[in-house]
């Protein structure tokens, strides 16, 4: 176990490296002189020059590539060429309000695609009502859904907030007003998607034996199927969970943008539209560093659950 | 059930590529022609009303979905081309190769598609055929990802076993023998490509790193729309209600074949 373990969390070592490169030559090769969008077209070469010594682009992208890896490990990612503010006290505050928002949706998700589902429907208008429901979440994208709820509750009702943020520690209340809407938002795609996972796990565990025992012991089919069908149909759903967290990370982006949450996701989208560059990099390379950290938690977990599968 | 969420789909799939043929003929104004009637309601001059610069927003939802379409299917191609003989060639070959397309594909498969094809867009610009290729290029791994597993499944069959007994070569064996078995799940496979990237192209013009105006785009129409939800709801919900159909239709479609 513990050996599978290790060689599973090696075997990340040369995707974050490669990733990251990929990404820093990316954003390097491709933007154009940093220098040169800091300080306009008609800079003076001996300024373009001077500020690329001061930064460091003058040196090849590998020699940069290091010495970002370098600052980063030690929580340095540069200045914010908009802010001129340290990309990391930008980004950091900025961490909690995005996994509140991602935690919540994808508990959201879980809770609604399996109870939901668990209900034993007689007359299957529940089951057309959550494949109805499971496909809208799939099929309407992020920010009209988003858009939809606002005029609805927010414009034309007036029970909630249209967008903004208020934290906890200001006023709790408010604080979960301003929550339900992008909670919602984001994780119907997620009730859709678990739905279907769940589903098929379900109908599967459905027909074993000692769901039939325990039918035959007399139990009624809502115990059955909350506890002893539920239990055992929901690994897969925590499997997927981490197969689409890259998902999540883009819906979560059109979320927050929607909803003027103050998460990482929209000062991503603030910084590409502003070329900001080191704020730009530093997000992505969480983002995909994160991402595939989380993969591997999801698998690791998986196996401690289930011991058939290891490594071949 | 599967037999009606077909035809549904389909019946989306076929009005809106007709309404992108005929958009001028169906259209009631020029789509990038501004007036002085800012932010009207829906009427009969209007059906879906104008929007902040006076633009026919119904005759824009039309020419809209040429661009979306454009944008779907070309990615569902592109990502089609990349995916599908990758995902034979590790599936039939299985050894190294398998070994190396399986370590590219989970890693690609893993990465947020959004957030990727917002730094490429970014970088390479946001035109037509770029947004087609970037799309297609973060979607290959799905394709081939399930295309490598159904291979793998179809290789071990009898038949391909016989023909390989007979000294079949590979490439008439695929051609033969794999390739019309996993053309039910490449043609499910393209419909719902199709649907995720038209569904990501909306996001990312909604985000305002997609199709740069004034190109009529459904994403961009909705982001405009947003900032006048209170004054005519129309400007944002029309061209949203565009993409969430057109979304559907292709995802009916793929699903119902799977």
């Amino acid at each position: 176990m513990l050996n599978y373990i290790i060689r599973r969390s090696l075997l990340i070592i040369p995707n974050v490296i490669l990733l990251t490169a990929l990404l820093f030559w990316s954003v390097t090769a491709l933007l154009g002189s940093p220098a040169a969008m800091m300080l306009g077209e008609d800079a003076s070469p001996q300024a373009l020059a001077e500020l690329n010594s001061v930064y460091g682009f003058d040196r090849s992208v590998f020699e940069q590539y290091l010495s970002w890896v370098w600052s980063a490990l030690q929580g340095d990612f540069g200045r914010s060429f908009a802010t001129q503010e340290r990309v990391i006290e930008a980004i950091l505050p900025r961490i909690p309000a995005s996994i509140e928002l991602a935690g919540l949706a994808i508990l959201l998700a879980m809770f609604g695609a399996t109870v939901l589902n668990s209900i034993p429907h007689a007359k299957g208008v529940l089951t057309t009502f959550n494949t109805v429901l499971s496909v809208i979440g799939i099929t309407v994208p992020n920010f009209m859904l988003g858009i939809s709820l606002i005029y609805v509750f927010s414009v034309t009702l007036g029970w909630l907030p249209t967008s903004g943020w208020v934290y906890w520690s200001v006023d709790p209340i408010k604080h979960i007003m301003h929550l339900i809407l992008p909670v919602v938002t984001l994780s119907a795609f997620y009730f859709g998607s678990f739905t279907l996972v769940y589903r098929a796990e379900y109908k599967v565990i459905y027909r074993q034996l000692f769901v039939k025992v325990a039918r035959a012991k007399g139990l009624s089919e809502s115990r059955i199927s909350f506890k002893h069908i539920l239990p055992n149909s929901i690994l897969p759903v925590i499997t997927y969970i981490g197969l689409s967290l890259g998902q999540l990370t883009g819906g979560a982006v059109v979320t927050e943008t929607v909803f003027s949450v103050p998460g990482i996701g929209r000062l991503f989208v603030q910084s590409i539209s502003s070329h900001d560059f080191p704020v730009m990099l530093a997000i992505g390379m969480i983002i995909i560093v994160g991402v595939i950290f989380m993969n591997l938690l999801a698998d690791i977990l998986y196996t401690v659950v289930n011991p058939q599968i290891r490594l071949e | 059930m599967m037999a009606m969420t077909r035809v549904a789909g389909l019946a989306v799939i076929i009005m809106v590529i007709l309404v992108a043929i005929f958009a001028p003929l169906l259209a009631t104004y020029s789509p990038f022609k501004s007036s002085v009637d800012f932010l009207q309601g829906a009427s009969s001059a209007h059906w879906f009303g104008t929007d902040d610069l006076g633009r026919d927003i119904y005759s824009r939802v039309l020419f809209g979905a040429r661009t979306s379409l454009f944008i779907g299917i070309g990615a569902a191609v592109v990502a089609i081309f990349l995916g599908v003989p990758i995902g034979i060639v590790a599936g039939y070959f299985g050894g190294r190769v398998d070994v190396l397309a399986v370590q590219v594909i989970d890693l690609f498969v893993a990465l947020p598609g959004l957030v990727l094809a917002l730094i490429i867009t970014t970088m390479i610009g946001p035109t037509l055929p770029n947004l087609m290729f970037v799309l297609g290029f973060v979607m290959w791994p799905t394709v081939a990802r399930l295309v490598r597993g159904q291979t793998l499944n179809i290789r071990e069959a009898v038949y391909v076993e016989a023909a390989k007994a007979l000294g079949g070569k590979p490439i008439w064996i695929i051609w033969t023998h794999i390739w019309p078995n996993i053309l039910r799940i490449v043609s499910a496979q393209f419909a719902i490509t199709v649907s995720f990237a038209i569904f990501t192209s909306a996001s990312l013009s909604f985000l305002g790193l997609g199709i740069p105006p004034p190109t009529p785009d459904w994403g961009g129409m909705v982001r405009t729309g947003f900032d006048f939800l209170s004054v005519t709801p129309l400007v944002s919900m029309a061209p949203g209600a565009a993409v969430a159909i057109t979304v559907l239709g292709f995802y009916l479609v793929g699903s119902s074949i799977e």
